[in-house]
């Protein structure tokens, strides 16, 4: 009995599932990588398809990403029994297994806020898909004058410097094609400010005063009217806008649960921010967007997670630092990154040229970094420690 | 005044702007009427829920300091 592998299922082959396959031994472990279509996006380009138009290609084929010996099926999960320890396939096929990792993402929900889905469809988003990110591309090409609203609708949302990320390339496009002086650029969000966390919203907060974009904070979207050209908030309050492009409501994918008491009112997973192991369960994990941890979503966390998660299966100790470091466009070709982990608050990091790059090069990267961890890893790790967030407070505050 | 439901929103251990995240997705799913008691240990939290109830116009029944959290209790008023 001793040398059987343990069959690992990991459900979902995104950011997350892919580090986390690629790091298991063989010799200890059988992988299989489940995922209902076949590629891996990167999730991030879908900003620079929506404000610079790129052709660049987003997604990749998972089994091009995957060590030979990593195994992959392509197919839904119709439920998963953390009891019973099986995933159910559409199909009807069960997967047993020793250990379960969760990695199925985020997913929009445009039902969350009345009258949305008329205004996705008129306008797009850049949260959800290159069809949709298409469709910002085209509205910020066809607004000539009015206001160009940006809506931060719900608390879980994929990247939090995103949604200002949007309203800074926005702005330099508009000022590119000369319109910049007819549009008005407003921010609407729920936070006090308009980046939540403090140290990086002294960085920002100036920068979009003098950029001249109009910021809304405390803005909760409680419905929208398309045909208005109306945002209004839960106080009653009314943001006119010609074009209003929504950072969407995100929710957890669309797989039953047994037991169903594992899942937040959202469809996220319910983890321990430590180990992500599931709600009540060894052997189970969920790492990533899927998890209900009030934890940033990004492709950072999703990595570090599959990383503590991994060396966990084998036998090792490791611990979520809850450690950030969101790329952030500013617009220019500047950038900074968003830095903190759970015991040191964010690092007033201005932008720079070379962050930019770094988050170019990143891009440029990533699909070797899922793939051949050998070579990345050792450096990753030591690009990490030099940037720990107590050592750039000390440059930077 | 209607007598709401009392919700407790436990936020302590989350870094900002986690309580006020946390308060506001409670106060999303409330209704006029409702008191919404939050607990936070980040000390950003106060000036965010002072902020937040000057600007949204709901009401602060009660902002206090223990020796391990943060207290706030919030009646909701202010919703359309």
């Amino acid at each position: 009995m001793g040398s059987v592998k343990k069959r690992v299922i990991i459900v979902g082959g995104g950011t997350g599932g892919l580090v986390l396959a690629n790091r298991l031994p063989k010799d200890e472990f059988e992988v299989t990588v489940v995922d209902k279509q076949p590629y891996n996006y990167f999730l991030p380009w879908l900003l620079y398809i929506a404000f610079k138009g790129s052709r660049r290609p987003i997604k990749r084929e998972i089994t091009t990403l995957i060590k030979p010996w990593v195994n992959f099926i392509q197919s839904g999960a119709r439920s998963i029994n953390l009891n019973d320890r099986y995933v159910e396939l559409e199909n009807g096929k069960r997967l047993g297994y020793d250990y379960l990792v969760v990695a199925t993402g985020a997913t929009v929900d445009y039902s969350k806020i009345p009258g949305l889905s008329k205004v996705i469809d008129l306008y797009g988003n850049y949260h959800s898909d290159e069809e949709n990110a298409w469709k910002v591309w085209r509205t910020i090409n066809n607004i000539k004058e009015g206001t160009l609203a940006f809506i931060l609708s719900y608390e879980r949302y994929r990247c939090p410097p995103s949604p200002l990320e949007g309203v800074l390339l926005a702005d330099e496009y508009l000022r590119e094609v000369g319109v910049r002086d007819k549009v008005k650029v407003v921010y609407a969000t729920s936070y006090p400010r308009p980046y939540p966390a403090e140290p990086m919203n002294e960085v920002v907060e100036p920068i979009l005063k003098e950029r001249g974009i109009e910021v809304i904070p405390f803005f909760i979207l409680d419905h929208i009217d398309a045909d208005k050209g109306v945002a209004y908030s839960v106080e009653g309050e009314e943001l006119k806008f010609n074009a209003a492009i929504v950072i969407p409501p995100h929710i957890g994918v669309n797989i039953k649960y047994n037991p169903d008491n594992v899942l937040d009112p959202d469809g996220f997973v319910l983890a321990d921010k430590d180990t992500n192991r599931i709600k009540g369960f060894d052997d189970a994990f969920v790492i990533g967007d899927a998890s209900a941890l009030p934890v940033a979503k990004t492709g950072v966390t999703a990595h570090l997670q599959a990383t503590v998660v991994a060396k966990i299966l084998t036998g090792g100790y490791a611990r979520n630092t809850g450690r950030t470091h969101c790329p952030f466009d500013m617009g220019y070709g500047l950038g900074t990154f968003v830095i903190s982990d759970s015991t040191h608050g964010t690092v007033k990091y201005p932008p720079n040229r070379v962050n930019h790059l770094f988050k170019m090069a990143f891009a440029s990267s990533y699909w070797s970094m899922l793939k051949y961890p050998e070579l990345w890893d050792p450096l990753m790790e030591a690009y990490f420690n030099a940037t720990a967030p107590e050592k750039l407070k000390n440059i930077y505050g | 005044m209607s007598q709401g439901n009392r919700i407790t929103v436990d936020a302590r251990g989350i870094a900002c702007p986690g309580p006020i995240t946390e308060l506001i997705k409670a106060y999303r799913n409330a209704k006029n009427g409702d008191v919404i008691e939050v607990w936070a240990t980040d000390p950003g939290f106060e000036p965010d829920v002072k902020a937040w109830i000057s600007r949204t116009g709901n009401q602060l029944v009660e902002l206090r300091k223990e020796q391990d959290k943060i207290i706030a209790v919030i009646k909701v008023t202010a919703k359309k």
